[in-house]
């Protein structure tokens, strides 16, 4: 592990190689664990632990960026040297901002101890109750488990530094039948190796993979879904992550209104959807700077009207206004029915586990095109009636949530808290053979 | 002021003999960083097969060998590998609020020395990696490998089998007349503004970006059955693009010029026709963002190779890959339609569909001496005459299929990945009869020439694909008309490539590097070429995008 006095170390040998007064680095190092199963036997697994020493050197405007995986005297001079090679070489950068001096990163509580010490051997039990619990359905089950640990620094000559470890455990499994009808799929992820719940991954993955065999089929068409977090994040991501102020200002993002200027301020999405940030979020927690600026709580969309967005350094200083950083999270509000209870209230409708193969079809509306994967199931008069074939989906996300008529309470999902989420006329277009 | 290539390599040898604390032999590193040959061909032609490789490593991978065979390992490999990746990025547009156009650089040069070791105990595998090159270092790491293995052999249930490799002690360098790297990131960054300025001449055109990255991989592979492999990779990747903003609209539009990466060197820059083609690249942009919709419908398309390689590789590559139809990727990135039970038999193409996998294609993007398996690279046939006749393998799987050898598609994406099968160079071959591009459009009465690729989505077991393009022109008539936009196209790869009736010969033959390709958990990222030639596909599902 690189502790904080390691890495404070470390960029002060680098910092003392070159006599450029701009400099800056990032320090990276991660240990990881994971052991990988298919057909109900460990395939793969590795135990690695890696470094990566990111060192920019400006000269003027003109910045040059290296990186070096060797903390020895010779691997760090070399990365300084070549960095001011780079940077004499470079053309001066008309977007140069200089660089923030000290700062209070906020402390961030992401680190787990028994996460960043686990090895294989503490991987095995949930493995092997999930080849357990498959094999006695004769399934055939898949799975991933990894652990991660990383300790970060950030720090420049005009005395800024930042330093975090943190730790994150992922277990996600997949079920399918013998004869490929059927498919079930199911993760848990925490910062907290002990949070991970496989018996629940387990379980939702057998459980789906059992329901979703034989399929019938249903045509394409416009269907009131309910997305499940993981179909919600897969697809909000796109959105979320792309309320750039300069784009918008620019013309170039869904931000940007027909014939100039931006819709910050105005009401774009249902009265139902609220989007946050918050780095402090004790469940998915955020990080604690971006770029170098500290992390902070923002509201992106409030009761549907945008209310931030995402503002470089560069953009603010050119706008004359605040810089507003980057998000490593997002969390948006939901409601107080359970999903079994917004599927009860669900006259007719699918249920979509999650998608799969997400790209832009049409990035002005952000219109997407995916594939519902891993259990896709036909409700009527609030019950799951029976499974149905996979879709292909092509559908805007901004109009999708301007459809939204029911959500659960936001659940944990890859870095976010999203709920499950109920829409309507989501535009199923063509069949998926695929199972 | 630049620098030189060889000022570099002074740099990097006075850095090498100032060894500090943490005790890397200076000849480890420096043979490594500087390697005879690879980085300094000095203009003439060099790399292709043969050599003797430089034993410097040899005394640090037997350490990791003798370590995990005192270990009870059953077989083990160690592969060090030191990886180079330049980036000359600029992005030119108006000054923001004012008129004077300005470029934005951004160059890194970044470099990466690690080790990963693979052992064999019990009949499972075990990996560790680590980035101290060391001796001490290499015997933990490998006794970290020794453990995986160990601790999961108590879920085994069929123990690995590795199809037999001839063992190997060579030496493979890529082809390449001039070093890119010997090019300095100051010319490379005033190339790529001439070609931005050249893009920017098109009033309309908001933004304009180019960008050239290099790669160098610089491996050594040594096993327990007494491989020892030293390769030098290189490759290049250039390309640029435009952006054209209608504001009253609220509508973006892009154009690229897309090329492709390949192994090689400078000289395919050189030979590329960037700056000759930026003015059309600016044009075609602008031309794209007033461009009348596609009339949705069945239509029939003519496809480039510039848009081809990417539907070759979601629907013809992927389906292929031997772990996905056997179920190892049915966690992430999916099964095959393509099982075991259909090889030899199953029609996926029409007649004129001829596809073979090769890792021993000049300039191919996946082309290597030896795979991460140790293996001998070849090329092998997928499909003939439309019949799907073989998959992608790699040592641990062949046998799974009845197969006496592997075809060389091992590949880890750096030194702390697990090497797997990943894709090689998949390319369609070219019409044996003499077909022209213009004889393909001729026979459409109506449907669409795509160029480039845009947006692209399949499903997990390689059925249902929808894909967008860089740009569209109508066909009507035989002839190719005016330009058109929102267009995507969906269909299902047996579907689509038995309505394949055309496709042109070996004058229109064009190769195009991928990379980024995503697979594995944790995920590793892969580049190959896929190279083909204009083809006609009838009646297919054209789509109208929003």
């Amino acid at each position: 592990m690189l502790s904080r006095d390691e890495a404070r170390n470390l960029v002060d040998r680098i910092f003392k190689m070159s006599k450029s007064p701009e400099m800056s680095a990032n320090l990276w190092w991660q240990q990881e664990c994971n052991t990988r199963f298919a057909n109900n036997q460990i395939t793969t697994a590795g135990f690695t632990s890696d470094l990566r020493l990111n060192i920019s050197v400006t000269l003027g405007h003109k910045t040059g960026s290296t990186s070096t995986t060797e903390a020895s005297d010779d691997g760090l001079s070399r990365a300084v040297q070549h960095a001011e090679e780079l940077a004499a070489l470079t053309p001066e950068d008309p977007e140069y901002v200089v660089p923030l001096g000290p700062q209070d990163y906020p402390e961030i509580a992401a680190f787990d101890e028994a996460t960043a010490g686990a090895r294989s051997v503490q991987l095995l039990p949930a493995l092997r109750s999930s080849i357990e619990a498959a094999a006695r359905e004769k399934l055939n089950a898949s799975a991933f488990f990894d652990v991660n640990t990383t300790a970060a620094a950030i720090a420049n000559k005009r005395g800024l530094f930042g330093y975090t470890q943190r730790t994150w455990a992922d277990y996600s499994v997949t079920a399918r039948t013998g004869d490929g009808t059927g498919s079930g799929w199911a993760e848990s992820q925490s910062p907290r190796l002990g949070e991970v719940d496989s018996a629940r991954v387990n379980s939702v993955a057998v459980r789906k993979a059992l329901d979703s065999q034989k399929p019938q089929h249903l045509e394409p068409g416009k269907y009131t879904v309910i997305l499940e977090p993981a179909a919600l994040d897969e697809m909000l991501m796109f959105m979320a992550y792309g309320m750039d102020a300069r784009a918008a200002e620019e013309g170039r993002s869904f931000l940007s209104k027909r014939g100039g200027g931006t819709l910050l301020g105005e009401k774009i999405f249902g009265e139902n959807i609220t989007l946050r940030s918050d780095p402090f979020d004790p469940v998915v927690p955020g990080w604690p700077w971006s770029g170098e600026l500290p992390s902070e709580r923002t509201t992106w969309v409030e009761k549907g009207v945008v209310k931030t967005m995402m503002r470089s350094r560069y953009w603010a200083e050119k706008t004359h206004t605040k810089p507003v950083p980057f998000p490593s999270n997002m969390i948006m509000e939901g409601g107080s029915p359970t999903l079994d209870e917004l599927i009860a209230s669900t006259p007719r409708g699918l249920l979509v586990t999650h998608f799969w193969y997400i790209r832009f079809l049409q990035p002005d509306t952000v219109q997407l095109t995916g594939l519902t994967r891993d259990g896709l199931f036909y409700i009527e008069e609030g019950k799951i009636k029976h499974p149905v074939n996979n879709f292909r989906f092509n559908q805007s996300v901004v109009e999708m949530l301007k459809q939204v008529e029911g959500m659960t309470a936001p659940m944990p999902v890859n870095n976010n808290r999203l709920p499950a989420i109920r829409v309507r006329d989501f535009n199923m277009s063509s069949l998926s053979d695929a199972i | 002021m630049s620098i030189s290539r060889r000022e570099f390599l002074e740099s990097c040898a006075i850095g090498a003999a100032a060894v500090g604390a943490a005790g890397v032999p200076s000849s480890l590193g420096a043979a490594l960083r500087g390697g005879k040959g690879a980085l300094a061909p000095g203009g003439s032609p060099g790399g292709g097969e043969g050599g003797t490789p430089d034993p410097v490593f040899r005394p640090l991978t037997d350490v990791a060998l003798e370590t995990a065979r005192s270990l009870g390992a059953s077989y083990a490999d160690i592969r060090v590998a030191r990886y180079r990746d330049q980036s000359a990025f600029l992005r030119t547009q108006a000054e923001p609020g004012g008129t004077k156009i300005q470029h934005v650089p951004e160059v890194s040069d970044r470099e990466s020395f690690g080790f990963g070791v693979r052992v064999l105990v019990n009949g499972t595998w075990g990996f560790a990696a680590g980035n101290k090159v060391e001796r001490d270092e290499v015997a933990r790491i490998t006794r970290e490998a020794v453990n995986v293995a160990k601790t999961n052999s108590a879920l085994m249930r069929e123990p690995v089998e590795l199809a037999p490799a001839t063992p190997a002690v060579d030496l493979y360098r890529t082809p390449f007349t001039k070093d890119p790297f010997a090019v300095s990131l100051g010319e490379k960054v005033d190339f790529l503004r001439t070609i931005n300025d050249e893009v920017m001449k098109t009033p309309k055109v908001f933004m304009a970006m180019s960008y050239i990255s290099c790669r160098f991989e610089h491996k050594w592979f040594a096993s327990t059955e007494g491989s020892y492999i030293e390769q030098y990779i290189q490759r290049v990747d250039p390309g640029y693009g435009a952006t054209a903003v209608d504001r009253a609209q609220r509508k973006t539009r892009d154009r690229s010029f897309q090329i492709g990466a390949v192994t090689g060197g400078w000289e395919y820059i050189e030979a590329a026709q960037m700056l000759e083609s930026a003015r059309r690249v600016g044009e075609e942009c602008v031309e794209r963002l007033s461009a009348p919709p596609v009339k949705p419908g069945k239509q029939d398309l003519v496809l480039l190779p510039s848009h081809l390689c990417l539907t070759i590789h979601e629907s013809m590559a992927h389906s292929t890959e031997l772990d996905r139809a056997l179920g190892y990727e049915a966690n992430f990135a999916g099964t095959s339609f393509l099982t075991p039970d259909k090889l030899g038999k199953f029609r996926v193409g029409s007649d004129l569909v001829n596809i073979v996998g090769d890792r021993i294609l000049p300039q191919g993007l996946s082309t290597c001496g030896y795979d991460d398996d140790g293996v001998k690279t070849l090329r092998f046939d997928i499909f003939k005459k439309g019949i799907f006749v073989d998959y992608q393998t790699i040592r641990d799987q062949a046998h799974l299929i009845g197969e006496k050898a592997s075809h060389a598609c091992s590949y880890a994406d750096s030194y702390a990945s697990i090497p797997f099968q990943r894709i090689p160079n998949v390319w369609l071959k070219p019409a044996e009869k003499a077909v022209s591009l213009d004889d393909l459009i001729g026979g459409v009465e109506e449907g669409v020439l795509i160029d480039g690729t845009g947006s692209w989505s399949i499903d997990q077991q390689r059925y249902n694909f929808q894909f967008g393009g860089d740009a569209f022109w109508e066909i009507k008539g035989g002839k190719k008309g005016q330009m058109i936009d929102r267009v995507a196209y969906q269909s299902r790869t047996p579907d689509f490539w038995q309505a394949c009736d055309g496709i042109a010969d070996q004058r229109f033959w064009q190769n195009f590097g991928l990379t980024g390709d995503g697979k594995g958990q944790p995920m590793q990222t892969n580049e190959m070429s896929h190279g083909s030639v204009p083809a006609r596909f009838r009646q297919i599902n054209v789509l109208l995008t929003e």
